[in-house]
């Protein structure tokens, strides 16, 4: 052990000097292997592998490692104490820092720049069995949906704005096909008749992990249930669970983006945008058993 | 492969049981309302991390923006117009840092300070206060290291993409991430 601390203490004192410093780095950094890798690194002879171990944590939190990578470190940790505990403070920092991410709901829609936007949505609001609901689509397809019940009409146009969007009453002729394609199928898949949406979507301003999430999730069948924890793996993420559920919290497309399929692990039904109401009906409308294995 | 590569190509192989936007009828990635109507949410999103707070959040937004939209022209075509505008908002936000001449939030002494918090201290502690103390912390450390901890972690920007925003090497940004966890775990490792 006495080696290991010696080790960090040097690393320690090698690294601020980046910090201001403008210089190419002329040695490999602390804390990474880049020329042969970390396995390689522990077999080196005289090398302690508990020092390749500690040093690879930081990049396994992030995401750094490759999978025989990570394979060989969880391996190590589960025979050392020493560097099980030092990995568990990682996950710790990780952990926190995920929940440093501000909840969807909290997330402010960013300010309406002082520039030009040309595009345009518009939006309708249609009755179904949830309540009213506000459908927005550009010439591209499908942009936002709304539960007007918990939704005003301001802020639903906010989330437009949000999105890079001009926000504009009732379907024009731009957008009369991909919102009246939606409106049709929703009142569809309402009466029973539709278990499946087939209408262009429009992503534009969605972030890559949310839209990784979102498409996960709409692999997931009519009347079927996944949970969190299954969209993290599915997307190669297993440990962004709490990710998952803030981006599904974003999902701009209720409904159509099966969000409401995707409940906790332990079977109970984890939360809604449009409240909890209408995720339970709309899962009953689908004949989903709401017990999960 | 990095998570953000990961992510991207997870995207251009994904396979939707829904009709997604087609390439072919999409905004053109050369408008640059295109570009700010994809990158705008996350990037604002950014701004909040950078700054902490929604007014300097607001003006650094604006600024950052409208100076892609006076340099969007000259933009090569096949730029890679996500890391570009992360790298306009972290010039302007250090830039402007330098101009005030302070550090945004808590300086060297404070962070000194939270790192020798003896441990029974903590214990008093609530989990939101702890969260708070972490958040002080990362605002506390280094700029490169904030930075670079924030692009990665909250971002999921790949190294090149980190060390071109920060002018320093691939190994450099990622010797920034580490090192930023590195503290945290020295400090909230064992109490949070």
């Amino acid at each position: 052990m006495e080696a290991i601390m010696t080790a960090s203490d040097d690393q320690a004192n090698q690294v601020p000097d980046l910090e201001e410093s403008t210089a190419p780095m002329m040695v490999a950094p602390t804390g990474t292997w880049p020329d042969i890798g970390i396995i390689a690194a522990a077999h080196q002879p005289g090398i302690d592998p508990c020092d390749v171990a500690c040093d690879a944590m930081p990049g396994h939190v992030v995401g750094d490692l490759t999978p025989p990578e990570m394979a060989w470190l969880l391996d190590h940790t589960s025979d050392c104490s020493y560097c099980a505990n030092m990995l568990n403070g990682y996950e710790r920092v990780d952990d926190a820092l995920e929940r440093l991410i501000p909840p969807a709901s909290q997330a402010a829609p960013p300010p309406l720049p002082f520039l030009p936007s040309t595009r345009r949505a518009s939006y309708r609001t249609i009755e179904s069995p949830v309540g009213p609901l506000l459908v927005a689509a550009t010439e591209a397809g499908v942009c936002e949906i709304g539960f007007a019940r918990s939704e005003s009409e301001a802020e639903f146009r906010g989330r437009l704005v949000a999105r890079g969007l001009t926000p504009v009453p009732d379907l024009d002729e731009a957008t009369v096909a991909t919102g009246g394609q939606a409106i049709a199928q929703l009142r569809e898949y309402f009466e029973g008749r539709r278990n499946r949406f087939d209408v262009p979507l429009d992503f534009a301003g969605v972030t890559p992990f949310t839209r990784a999430v979102l498409d996960a999730t709409a692999e997931i069948p009519f009347g079927h249930l996944s949970t969190y924890r299954d969209i993290a793996t599915r997307i190669g993420k297993p440990g962004a669970t709490r990710a998952v559920g803030n981006a599904l919290g974003r999902n701009p497309i209720p409904v159509i983006i099966p969000c409401h399929r995707v409940v906790r692990s332990g079977g109970s039904l984890g939360g809604y945008t449009g409240g909890i109401q209408i995720k339970e009906r709309l899962l009953a409308l689908e004949g989903a058993a709401l017990v999960t294995a | 492969m990095t998570n953000a590569m990961a992510a991207e190509a997870a995207l251009a192989g994904a396979t939707c049981a829904y009709s997604t936007l087609d390439p072919a009828t999409a905004p053109a990635a050369t408008s640059f309302e295109a570009v700010l109507a994809r990158y705008q949410g996350e990037i604002y999103r950014y701004t909040i991390h950078l700054t902490r707070n929604r007014t300097d959040a607001d003006d650094l937004y604006q600024e950052t923006l409208l100076k892609a939209y006076r340099a969007f022209d000259r933009l090569d075509g096949a730029a890679n117009h996500r890391a570009w505008l992360y790298r306009i908002a972290t010039n302007t936000f250090l830039s402007d840092r330098r101009k005030r001449g302070r550090e945004a939030g808590l300086d060297e002494a404070t962070e000194q300070a939270l790192t020798a918090a003896p441990d029974d201290h903590a214990a008093g502690l609530d989990a939101r206060d702890l969260l708070r103390e972490v958040e002080s912390f990362v605002a506390a450390l280094p700029v490169k290291q904030r930075v670079a901890l924030i692009l990665r972690k909250h971002h999921e920007l790949g190294y090149a993409e980190i060390a071109a925003t920060l002018k320093c090497s691939e190994a450099a940004a990622r010797a920034n991430v580490h090192e930023a966890l590195r503290k945290l775990r020295q400090s909230f490792g064992d109490r949070l």
